[in-house]
C-alpha cells in the first residue's frame, strides 16, 4: 500500500503548488478522507456496447468502485467510487461551434484524467472549450463526495462536496461546497459554499449565495471529518440498497419496464416504481415507489422517492425528489433537494425550471405555479416568493434585478432561452423523443451494456494499484 | 517652472490634525472638525488626520475615504456581496444587491454609533515605503511618487523625523501656476 499513500501525497502537493496563491491546503481535507483499506475493497468496472467507443487506459492508478465508459485515460490518479461517462464526447469530423467559429474535431475526443483524486465525483458530458476540443483534461484536481465536473476540463482546482462545475474551464480554483458555477472560463478563483453563478459574458449574470448559516445544516465539510449534514445522512440511510446491486452479477430486471427505456444494472429499484417509455435510468440511481412518465430521466446519483414525474422531466445528477408530484417538462438541476413530506408534498407545475443546486425543504404542502424559474432555500411560500418568478417575467428583464440573496444582470431573455433550449437538448440526447425509429438517444443507445471488471494488487507494496490496463476493442 | 522644494509646499506637522494612537474614531473626526475651524485662520484645508504614538511618530493616517468606508456596515454577507465585482457584475448591480441586503438591517445610524467608538487604528491606513519624500526632494520627484501610487498625499522627513505632509492639492496649485505664468510669458513674448 506504500505506493498508493505516495501516490496521495504527490497528489496534493501538485493540488497545493496550484493552489498557492489562494492559500489553500488540500491535505487536511483530503489525507484521511477515504481509509487505504476502502480503496483496495472495491472492483472498477466499465461497459461495452456496439454504440460507443471503447478505450480505456489506466496507469498507475487506484480506481476503486469507478465506472468507466468511452474513451477514457487515468494515469497517476485516485477516483474513488466515481463515475466517468464519456457517452457524449466529441467524433472525429464533428464541427464545434463556438461563436463565429466552426471548429473542425480532427481526433475523438478521450477524458484525460492526471495526477487527480476524485471522490464519488460524476465527470460528463464533452469539453465546452474551444482550446482543446480533443481532450477532456481533468489535472492536478482534488473533488470530494458527489461533486460534478460536468463538460468541464480542470487543471489545479479543488471541489468541495455535492460542488457542480458545469460547462466551465477551471484553472487553479477553489470550488466550495455545494457551489455550482456555469460561466465558460474561470480561474484563480474562490468560491464560497453555496455559491450559485451562472455568468454568459456581455450577455447575463446570475448569483446566488446561500445564507451563510443555513448551508450548514444540508452540507457541512472541515478538515478531519467527511462532509455532514442533511444531504449525507440522507445518502447513508440509503447506501445499503447499492450494496446488493455492486454484490450480484446477474441482477434481475422488473418486467414492466417497456423496450424503448433504458434501466442501469447499477440503479436501485425498489417496489411500486413503474418506468414508461423513453425513460433513463442511469446508473447509482435510485428510485422507490414512484412513477417516471414517457421521457422523464433519472441520471447518476438522483433519487426519486415516493414521488410522480408526468413526463420529459429532466432529473439532472444529483437531484433528489422525495414527495413530490411534477408537471411535464419540468427540470430540476443539479443536485437539488426537493423533500415533501408524508401530508406535505411538494407540487411542481408543468415546464418549470428548478435552478441547479436549489434546495426546497418543507413541512406544510407547497405549490409551484407552472413556468416559474425557482432558485436557492425555499422552506416556506414566504421564500418561494422571494426565490422565484414566472419565466416569462424573468425573460423581460433587461437590466438588472435583485431579489433577497440573487442578483441577476443583463438580459433574461438570453438566459431563459439558454436554460430551455439546454433542457431540450437533455431530453433529445436522453432518447426522450424516439418514435419508435428515429431520434434514440442514451435510453434506448444504453440498453444491452455489458460489464466487465477490473482489479488492483491485493496485497505489497502495490497493494490497491491497478496494473496498467489497456482496454480497447 | 520654478524650483519648488517639498518642504516650500508641505503643511508642517504642527498645523496638522492629529489624535494619540488610543483615539476613538469619533475622536479623530473630532480633531479633523477643530482643525478644519482654523482653516479661516490660516491657508490649509484639512481633509486626513495622522496618528500619533506614544514617542510621537506618525503611525497611520485617517483620510475621509478611511472615515466614510469606516461607517459602511460590516458583515460576512455583507462582505462577500462586495465581493461580487470578481463576479463579473457591475458596481450598479453590487450596490444593488447592498442596499436590498440592508433593508433587513439594523438601523444605519445603529452603525455609526458603533464605529464611533471603534479604535481609530482599525481604519487607518499605515504609510507604505512610497509614500515618504524628503524636505528636499524636488517637486518633480514628489510629483513621481504622487501619481505613481495615486497618492493623495506624502508623508514629508528630515532624516528619520516626519515633518510635514506634502498635499496633493498643493502640489497641484504650485503645477498649475507655474504652467499659467509660463504660458503668460509666452504670450507676452508673441505679442512683444
Amino acid at each position: 500500500m506504500k505506493e498508493l499513500h505516495k501516490l496521495l501525497d504527490r497528489i496534493v502537493q501538485r493540488v497545493n503548488i496550484n493552489l498557492r496563491e489562494l492559500e489553500f491546503d488540500v491535505n487536511p481535507l483530503v489525507n484521511t478522507l477515504i481509509p487505504a483499506g476502502q480503496m483496495t475493497k472495491f472492483y472498477a468496472f466499465y461497459g461495452i456496447t456496439p454504440h460507443h467507443a471503447l478505450n480505456l487506459v489506466f496507469k498507475h492508478s487506484n480506481l476503486s468502485g469507478s465506472y468507466f465508459l468511452g474513451k477514457v485515460r487515468v494515469t497517476n490518479s485516485l477516483l474513488y467510487k466515481s463515475d466517468i461517462r464519456g457517452d457524449e464526447l466529441k467524433k472525429n469530423g464533428d464541427l464545434f461551434q463556438y461563436q463565429d467559429f466552426n471548429i473542425p474535431v480532427d481526433q475523438d475526443e478521450e477524458i484525460s484524467i492526471e495526477d487527480s483524486f476524485l471522490i464519488k465525483t460524476l465527470v460528463h458530458n464533452y469539453s465546452h472549450d474551444p482550446e482543446t476540443l480533443e481532450t477532456f483534461f481533468i489535472k492536478d484536481t482534488v473533488s470530494t463526495h458527489y461533486a460534478n465536473i460536468h463538460g468541464s476540463p480542470s487543471d489545479g482546482s479543488f471541489l468541495g462536496p455535492f460542488a457542480t462545475v458545469d460547462l466551465t474551464t477551471i484553472r487553479d480554483c477553489v470550488i466550495g461546497a455545494y457551489s455550482y458555477v456555469q460561466a465558460g472560463e474561470v480561474s484563480h478563483l474562490s468560491i464560497d459554499p453555496g455559491t450559485v453563478w451562472v455568468r454568459k459574458p456581455g450577455d447575463f449574470n446570475f448569483m446566488y449565495r446561500y445564507p451563510l448559516g443555513q448551508l450548514s445544516n444540508y452540507v457541512y465539510f472541515a478538515a478531519g471529518s467527511p462532509p455532514q449534514g442533511v444531504f449525507m445522512d440522507f445518502l447513508e440511510d440509503r447506501k445499503e440498497a447499492f450494496e446488493r446491486v455492486f454484490n450480484v452479477v446477474n441482477i434481475e430486471t422488473p418486467e414492466s419496464v417497456p423496450a424503448s427505456a433504458s434501466l442501469d444494472r447499477f440503479a436501485v429499484i425498489k417496489p411500486k416504481t413503474k418506468i414508461g417509455e423513453n425513460v433513463l435510468v442511469a446508473q447509482r440511481a435510485f428510485l422507490q415507489n414512484s412513477v417516471l412518465g414517457k421521457g422523464a430521466n433519472a441520471q447518476e446519483n438522483c433519487y426519486i422517492i415516493n414521488a410522480k414525474l408526468e413526463g420529459n422531466n429532466v432529473t439532472a445528477h444529483g437531484a433528489k425528489i422525495i414527495e413530490a408530484d411534477l408537471g411535464k417538462n419540468v427540470f430540476v438541476g443539479f443536485n437539488s433537494f426537493l423533500r415533501g413530506r408524508p401530508g406535505a408534498r411538494i407540487t411542481i407545475g408543468q415546464e418549470c425550471v428548478i435552478m441547479p443546486h436549489t434546495i426546497v425543504d418543507v413541512r406544510k404542502p407547497l405549490t409551484i405555479p407552472p413556468g416559474h424559474l425557482v432558485w436557492g432555500l425555499v422552506r416556506s411560500p414566504q421564500d418561494l416568493e422571494a426565490n422565484s418568478m414566472p419565466l416569462k417575467d424573468f425573460a423581460k428583464i433587461d437590466t438588472r434585478v435583485c431579489r433577497g440573496a440573487m442578483l441577476f444582470e443583463g438580459s433574461g431573455g438570453s438566459f431563459v432561452s439558454g436554460f430551455q433550449e439546454r433542457i431540450h437538448h437533455i431530453l433529445e440526447a436522453n432518447g426522450a423523443f424516439f418514435d419508435g425509429k428515429l431520434k434514440r438517444g442514451h435510453a434506448q443507445r444504453n440498453q444491452n451494456i455489458s460489464f466487465n471488471t477490473i482489479q488492483p494488487y491485493p496485497e505489497g507494496d502495490k497493494a490497491g494499484l491497478y496494473p496498467t490496463i489497456i482496454i480497447q476493442p | 517652472m520654478k524650483n519648488y522644494r517639498v518642504k516650500d509646499l508641505m503643511v508642517p506637522i504642527s498645523e496638522y490634525a492629529t489624535v494619540p494612537e488610543d483615539a476613538t474614531l469619533f475622536e479623530a473626526v473630532q480633531a479633523l472638525e477643530r482643525a478644519q475651524e482654523q482653516f479661516n485662520q490660516n491657508r490649509y484645508s484639512h481633509r486626513a488626520v495622522l496618528i500619533l504614538d506614544k514617542q510621537k511618530k506618525v503611525v497611520g493616517k485617517l483620510s475621509q475615504m478611511d472615515f466614510l468606508a469606516a461607517l459602511e456596515p460590516r458583515d460576512a454577507n455583507l462582505e462577500q456581496i462586495r465581493n461580487f465585482k470578481q463576479f463579473g457584475f457591475t458596481r450598479k448591480a453590487v450596490a444593488l444587491q447592498q442596499e436590498e441586503y440592508l433593508k433587513s438591517s439594523p438601523p444605519i445610524l445603529d452603525f455609526y454609533s458603533e464605529a464611533a467608538s471603534k479604535k481609530v487604528t482599525e481604519y487607518m491606513q499605515r504609510p507604505t515605503e512610497g509614500e515618504y519624500v524628503d524636505e528636499n526632494a524636488s517637486l518633480d520627484m514628489a510629483l513621481h511618487q504622487l501619481t505613481a501610487g495615486a497618492n493623495l498625499s506624502l508623508l514629508v522627513t528630515r532624516g528619520a523625523e516626519i515633518v510635514g505632509i506634502l498635499r496633493l492639492s498643493d502640489v497641484f496649485a504650485a503645477v498649475y501656476h507655474s504652467m499659467k505664468e509660463s504660458e503668460l510669458q509666452k504670450t507676452l513674448g508673441e505679442t512683444q
